[in-house]
């Protein structure tokens, strides 16, 4: 087991670095020049007195290969170092950690309400495969999935003002027990809700026609304790897989929902940083978000063979 | 099923029905998936002759009836310059489906043929395109897109500007080219991988099947086994995909034109007049609603018809 998950580790850093040079290139590539970039914003005319550019060029250490480059940028990430905005001109590892919290928090909440909500309606749905509930549940589903969080939340706050006349629009963040977080946290969890749904119910169903599952039924086991016991476990196992996948929608997700709900997390910092071009912060927040989901996938090679013993290192269920 | 005796009856030869007359008979005993057919019959007609229907032109701008609610005249009312938000719903129908029918073509065409070479040959290959996939799967989406908008759009704007300098050709100076190749560019780039995998598990399943083995077996040719068992049992959760794909793309324009690096004004574009709405819609909230309304309703439509498909091309209820 040790030894299964060392190798997922070996496998998994290098792609990790992979993963950060290609994003690293590209915003090394396409930015142009950084120096320029800021001092373009600085008074004075240092942006067009080349031997000053040449001086601070050499001091900052801008004219050594791209690699080398790459490598100190990795060097100072690991030592919490991500570089200074070019706007603001605070530390992006400053501007990173006020943000964070929020929509870490609102990220864990989003995946329990998932795991709360979605899984016994999916469970519910597979059982009563074919009938109106099954249906409607479906349909529900495929509505959520396809509606984005931008259309969702302005909607929804509408509604909201309209039945409950005088209550206030819900803006702003007030930690995760007050009540303006419900509704950005409805709209966030629509899409990994309706993704669980359709993963649990298409995994039931085929549970349904195990063997296991007639011969419990055929001894006379209650029906309850059959979908509890019997078809909910081999079930998680295809739902946990899903892990990173949520992951991505929550975080794209989050870029919205921010915004519409004036959250001060990282969705409403990438917007910003993407309206003043801010390449330092855009390239942090992506490589955080990238190895979010990466550190999802990690958790669920890791954690697959403790699901489903059957799973050896070969076979990983996407 | 009554128990008939084999002697005495005559077996009636009929046609065989067909794979795709099979999947239309149970397509349309699904509810949902005829409403998304539906839809997506009207919405297309919508974007191949709408705006030769609308009642206005969708720039054409009226100062003295601004923000206007929806009335008989303006069906969706009118937007902050006066133009009619139905006249620019409709003409936003055309631009939704070019982006949506480029961007899934170029996703397909990237992501069938690494698929199926990584499926056919095997090995390094195979590994290759993988972790190319997983690569580009594990990076948010619109991060990505954020990223490559950022850094692609100043050094080609920059380079056709100096294009036009040296040159005076005027082909330079339409930025609308740029905006296009950048969108459609970096949403296929961000598309692909699901069709990659997608077909390389197909390629894979398919190749080592029994009736594959016995088409070997009785000398069919490569190519007969190819046209006839492998492209259409490979075909149908790839057309599921696309039609879902196409729902997704459409979607994924209009979220890039809300963090504004999606098609420029003032060609009307879905994702656009939401983003705009979006500005105002504690005052004007038709503005959002109508372009919103539609763009759910184009998305779910696609979904519904994707899942029918699904139920209609794979019967067996291979997820």
């Amino acid at each position: 087991m040790l030894r299964y998950i060392a190798t997922r580790f070996a496998v998994w850093i290098p792609s990790v670095l992979l993963v950060m040079l290609g994003v690293y290139a590209l915003a090394y590539f396409g930015a142009g020049d950084p120096i320029k970039l800021i001092f373009l914003r600085a008074p004075g005319d240092v942006a067009y007195n080349p031997e000053r550019i040449e001086a601070i060029r050499e001091s900052a250490g801008l004219n050594r290969p791209f690699l080398v480059q790459f490598g100190s940028y990795i060097w100072n990430l690991l030592h919490g170092n991500f570089g200074n905005s070019l706007t603001s001109g605070r530390s992006v590892w400053a501007m990173i950690s006020a943000a964070a919290p929020v929509s870490f928090k609102l990220a864990l909440c989003s995946i329990l309400l998932t795991a709360v909500v979605a899984i016994p309606l999916g469970l519910i749905a597979a059982l009563k495969q074919n009938t109106r509930t099954d249906y409607a549940i479906l349909g529900s589903a495929l509505f959520l999935w396809a509606i984005p969080a931008y259309v969702a939340g302005p909607m929804l706050m509408v509604l909201l003002i309209m039945v409950i006349p005088g209550s206030n629009v819900p803006y702003g963040w007030g930690g995760i027990f007050d009540v303006r977080i419900l509704l950005p946290l409805f709209v966030l969890s629509f899409q990994p809700i309706a993704l669980i749904v359709r993963q649990t119910r298409a995994a039931v169903i085929e549970v349904l026609s195990e063997d296991f599952v007639r011969t419990a039924r055929a001894k006379g086991v209650p029906e309850m304790i059959v979908a509890l016991r019997h078809i909910l476990r081999p079930v998680l196992t295809p739902v946990v897989t899903q892990l990173g996948l949520i992951m991505i929608t929550i975080v794209n997700g989050a870029i919205f929902v921010e915004l519409v709900f004036g959250l001060p997390g990282l969705g409403r910092l990438t917007v910003q940083a993407l309206t003043n071009t801010d390449y330092p912060v855009i390239l942090a927040i992506t490589l955080i978000g990238s190895f979010l989901v990466m550190i999802s996938n990690l958790l669920v090679d890791v954690l697959y063979p403790l699901l489903d013993p059957r799973a050896n290192d070969t076979r990983r269920s996407r | 099923m009554t128990v008939v005796p084999m002697a005495t009856t005559d077996i009636k030869e009929e046609p065989p029905v067909s794979l795709w007359r099979d999947a239309w008979f149970r397509l349309r005993r699904n509810r949902l998936a005829v409403f998304g057919l539906g839809v997506v019959v009207l919405l297309a007609f919508t974007a191949l002759f709408g705006p030769y229907l609308t009642p206005f032109d969708f720039l054409s701008q009226n100062l003295d009836a601004r923000n206007m609610p929806p009335s008989l005249t303006h069906l969706f009312g009118t937007d902050d310059l006066g133009r009619d938000v139905f006249s620019r719903v409709i003409f936003g129908t055309r631009t939704a489906f070019l982006v949506a029918i480029v961007v899934t073509a170029i996703a397909v065409v990237i992501g069938v043929t690494l698929g199926a070479l990584a499926g056919f040959f095997g090995g390094w290959l195979d590994r290759v395109v993988m972790w190319l996939t997983d690569m580009t799967m594990s990076i948010p989406n619109l991060l990505l897109v954020v990223v490559i908008n950022a850094s692609l759009k100043s050094p080609i704007s920059s380079w056709m500007e100096s294009r036009y300098l040296a040159t005076l050709n005027p082909f330079y100076r339409e930025t609308i080219w740029v905006d296009f190749l950048l969108v459609f560019g970096s949403m296929a780039l961000i598309s692909w991988p699901p069709y990659a995998r997608l077909v390389r598990a197909q390629v894979l399943s398919i190749r080592s099947r029994p009736y594959i083995t016995a088409a070997q077996a009785l000398g069919l040719t490569n190519r007969i086994i190819l046209m006839r068992y492998v492209v259409p049992n490979a075909l149908g959760p790839l057309i599921v995909a696309v039609s879902a794909g196409l729902g997704t793309a459409m979607v994924l324009e209009s979220a890039f034109s809300f963090l504004g690096v999606g098609v420029n004004p003032p060609t009307p574009s879905w994702g656009n007049m939401i983003s705009d709405g979006l500005r105002v819609w504690q005052h004007y909230p038709h503005l959002l609603a109508a372009p919103a309304a539609v763009l759910g309703l184009a998305s779910v439509a696609f979904s519904f018809l994707g899942d029918g498909l699904n139920d209609a091309l794979n019967p067996r209820g291979a997820k």
